[in-house]
């Protein structure tokens, strides 16, 4: 039965997909839009053609690979950061009376102002870009998981209590698991959010990524390059939202509802 | 003219199943006009999918429910619940949580009026008409509830397991309560329980459900005059002879 | 020479003259006032009566959770100040790690007071055993039934080895039908492993049933109102004359909340 679902959720996935192809092609040819946006066929095949023949000085898959080299492991390093202040925050009313008014100055700021700042301290290399990936991990991490272990159910923590558990312990055994399902939110959100900054980061002096694609894109007037470059953002950035997904289920299967 | 002979409720035949599942097998009772009648099983029999396929919430695979001879129709028939867990609406008042259903059927503001003074009056909250729920104690909630099931003047109510969290004197208040407004009204009541001894303290007649895929596996009649007493001999016979038939534990 | 056999009646839980206070705009108000009373070892002592929140800060005081504003508590000889290991607690709502197994939440307690694996999965497998859940070791709370779920949390709590269990209404959210199981096991599982336990519970026939003592108490502010002993023969009848008896006799003592 639960087969069944996935296979029916994934079916419909497919057709939704197929249909917006299909309105946008519909548009592009039978409308005023086809003046301004190209075809759905048109973006696709110059997609796959980057994939053999370069897009600047890189191929597509360079490109990839380029823009996931600066994004992966400063999302990882901005998470961790992110965890370890979250969960602080939330349990230790102290560590949140000096951090929280600080946060809440900084995460209303979206990357794409921090790119002065950034540059100012980290030059134009690529110390700028991983910074604004860093942040953007940063920010939406500590916030979810600041409100998980804020949320940790009291009840539990008095059995600990009762049970013999030192305040150490009530800290590793119970308030860092039952953070876990609100770390993983922050992990997903977080990454969509790193990968997204990828754009802005890549506008920062550079000459490959998939941002760059874009970015570059408008020096020349090229729509169908563009558009390129985003549905190598787009797709990029959902196979890597499958992946943590996977991993979530795998660690949090106590909390999905009974079999 | 409706009188206590008429058969108000007819089953035939109740038959649910949710994919291979068979919860509900070929279920046939009938319940008379103004009657009490109990609904007792094991845990798990089912109770609640019967309730729900009683009420349309589900559609039986199979079988026939009729109301006054005529198919069950939630738009013809003034049929009200009272479920598990029923809650009032926090943010409304005493006053405008019971003349909330007659407000959905669109009755009239005079017509409204009346039924809710009635009714409160009936249940003994008309000084507090005006206080929201989180004001009041859970007896008085609990009369809020019942408040809000009869001003519709209901010809059949139907309840799940109403009162299985409280406090067993809140309990015993209740049920007197209940049966009094039911004496007065003259509504029949289908009243579901895991509670033996509540079934045994209200019910004209008792309906015994088997485990899943439940059947009706006796029906009991309560000859028992009232006002009852749980220590009566007669009293704990009954109770004993229905605990019999469902005891799994 | 005949020597006389003294008879050891060892008190296990004892507490005078507790009161709890709360300060409000209107001035103290009393949720407890001036309970002493005394349970001897492996006596099964219930806690009853109406209402909801005075028994039950009752009985954390009485096991340490909280304090009280006045007066002092004493289990096994030494006075209680904070929650520890030799008292256990079943709450009645569901606290079970939900990310550890059956195992892992009953070996919990020896699990953080140091206990080395062998002999904690040893014990714990014993009371899992024990309260009838053979085969779920590995299985996580979101799998387990109510019923199943309170087990558990005897398991979780009998597992530390406490001196005192106390146990706040842990079948208050079951059914009827299941609520009768969970006694009967209860009555078998304190009858295997005999503690002293304090239970609190507003169902008069799980007091009756459970009770080698009932406590009767007012709500509002707590006091004790009166004591019962219960002397029937176990396992008990719910429908004999004098369960009824003694059933009806506790509830007209009861204070009328309405």
């Amino acid at each position: 039965m639960i087969v069944n679902k996935r296979v029916q959720s994934s079916a419909a996935a497919a057709v939704s997909i197929f249909m917006f192809l299909l309105i946008w092609h519909l548009a592009t040819r039978f409308s005023e839009l086809g003046n301004i946006l190209p075809s759905p066929i048109e973006v696709l095949t110059a997609f796959f053609v980057g994939f053999v023949v370069p897009v600047g000085t890189h191929t597509m898959f360079v490109h990839i690979v380029w823009s996931l080299s600066r994004v992966i492991p400063f999302y990882i390093l901005g998470s961790a950061v992110g965890i370890v202040l979250g969960i602080t925050m939330g349990w230790y009313p102290k560590a949140e009376a000096v951090f929280r008014p600080i946060f809440e100055i900084i995460r209303p700021i979206p990357p794409l102002a921090w790119i002065p700042i950034s540059i100012v301290w980290f030059g134009i290399g690529e110390g700028s870009k991983w910074f604004l990936i860093f942040l953007a991990a940063f920010i939406t991490v500590t916030m979810n998981v600041y409100t998980g272990a804020k949320v940790v159910d009291p009840v539990i923590v008095r059995c600990a209590r009762m049970l013999g558990a030192n305040e150490r312990q009530i800290f590793t055994t119970i308030v860092l698991p039952s953070s876990v399902p609100f770390i993983f939110a922050g992990l997903q959100v977080g990454l969509s959010s790193s990968w997204a900054t990828v754009v802005a980061a890549e506008m920062i002096r550079s000459s490959e990524g998939v941002g760059w694609i874009i970015i570059s894109s408008l020096d020349v007037n090229d729509t169908v390059q563009t558009l390129i470059g985003i549905v190598g953002i787009g797709t990029v950035g959902y196979v890597l939202a499958i992946i943590i997904r996977g991993i979530e289920s795998k660690l949090c299967k106590w909390n999905k509802r009974g079999i | 003219m409706q009188n206590r002979d008429n058969i108000k409720i007819k089953v035939s035949n109740l038959t649910k199943k949710f994919g291979d599942l068979l919860v509900l097998d070929n279920v046939s009772f009938e319940v008379r006009n103004r009657e009490f009648l109990c609904v007792v099983g094991p845990t798990g029999c089912g109770k609640t999918t019967f309730l729900n396929t009683l009420t349309k919430l589900y559609e039986p695979t199979s079988g026939e429910i009729l109301v006054n001879n005529e198919p069950v129709d939630l738009k013809r028939h003034n049929i009200s619940y009272i479920f598990q867990e029923e809650s009032t609406m926090p943010w409304l008042t005493v006053e405008k949580n019971v003349s909330f259903s007659l407000e959905i059927k669109r009755k009239t503001r005079a017509e409204i009026k009346k039924s809710v003074e009635e009714v409160l009056e009936m249940v003994g909250l008309t000084k507090f008409r005006h206080y929201y729920p989180n004001e009041l104690s859970s007896s008085m909630l609990q009369r809020v509830v019942i408040a809000r099931a009869f001003v519709t003047k209901p010809e059949l109510l139907l309840m799940d397991e109403p009162y299985g969290q409280l406090d067993i004197e809140l309990r015993f208040k209740l049920e007197d309560e209940l049966l009094r407004i039911w004496k007065q009204t003259g509504t029949t009541v289908v009243f579901i329980t895991h509670n033996i001894e509540e079934a045994v303290y209200l019910s004209e007649r008792i309906l015994v459900l088997s485990l899943k895929p439940s059947k009706v596996k006796k029906e009991l009649v309560n000859h028992l005059p009232r006002p009852r007493n749980i220590i009566d001999k007669d009293f704990v016979t009954l109770r004993n002879q229905v605990t019999e038939l469902i005891k799994w534990w | 020479m005949q020597v006389e056999q003294e008879r050891h009646i060892k008190t296990a839980v004892k507490c005078e003259g507790i009161s709890k206070t709360f300060e409000t705009k209107r001035g103290k108000t009393y949720v407890i006032e001036e309970v002493s009373l005394e349970v001897i070892e492996n006596e099964f002592v219930v806690l009853f009566g109406p209402g909801q929140c005075g028994k039950t800060t009752l009985l954390n005081i009485l096991a340490g959770l909280i304090p009280p504003t006045k007066g002092m508590v004493v289990v096994n000889g030494k006075p209680v100040i904070s929650p520890g290991p030799e008292r256990g607690f079943v709450f009645q709502s569901v606290s079970l790690f939900p990310w550890l197994t059956v195992m892992g939440n009953v070996e919990y307690g020896p699990k953080v007071r140091g206990i080395d694996k062998e002999t904690r999965q040893k014990k714990a497998q014993y009371y899992i055993d024990l309260v009838g859940l053979k085969g779920f070791e590995n299985a996580y709370p979101n799998q387990l039934s109510g019923g199943m779920k309170q087990r558990v949390g005897i398991a979780r709590a009998y597992c530390n080895e406490p001196v005192v269990m106390f146990l706040d209404e842990p079948f208050g959210a079951l059914d009827a039908q299941t609520r009768y199981l969970m006694q009967e096991e209860l009555i078998r599982i304190w009858e295997t492993e005999k503690r002293t336990v304090l239970f609190v519970t507003n169902n008069i026939e799980e007091a009756v049933y459970l009770a080698d003592r009932i406590i009767l108490l007012t709500n509002s502010p707590v006091r004790i109102k009166k004591e019962f002993v219960i002397d029937l023969p176990r396992p008990r009848d719910y429908t004999s004359e004098d369960f009824l008896l003694l059933r009806n006799t506790i509830t007209k003592m009861m204070d009328k909340t309405l």
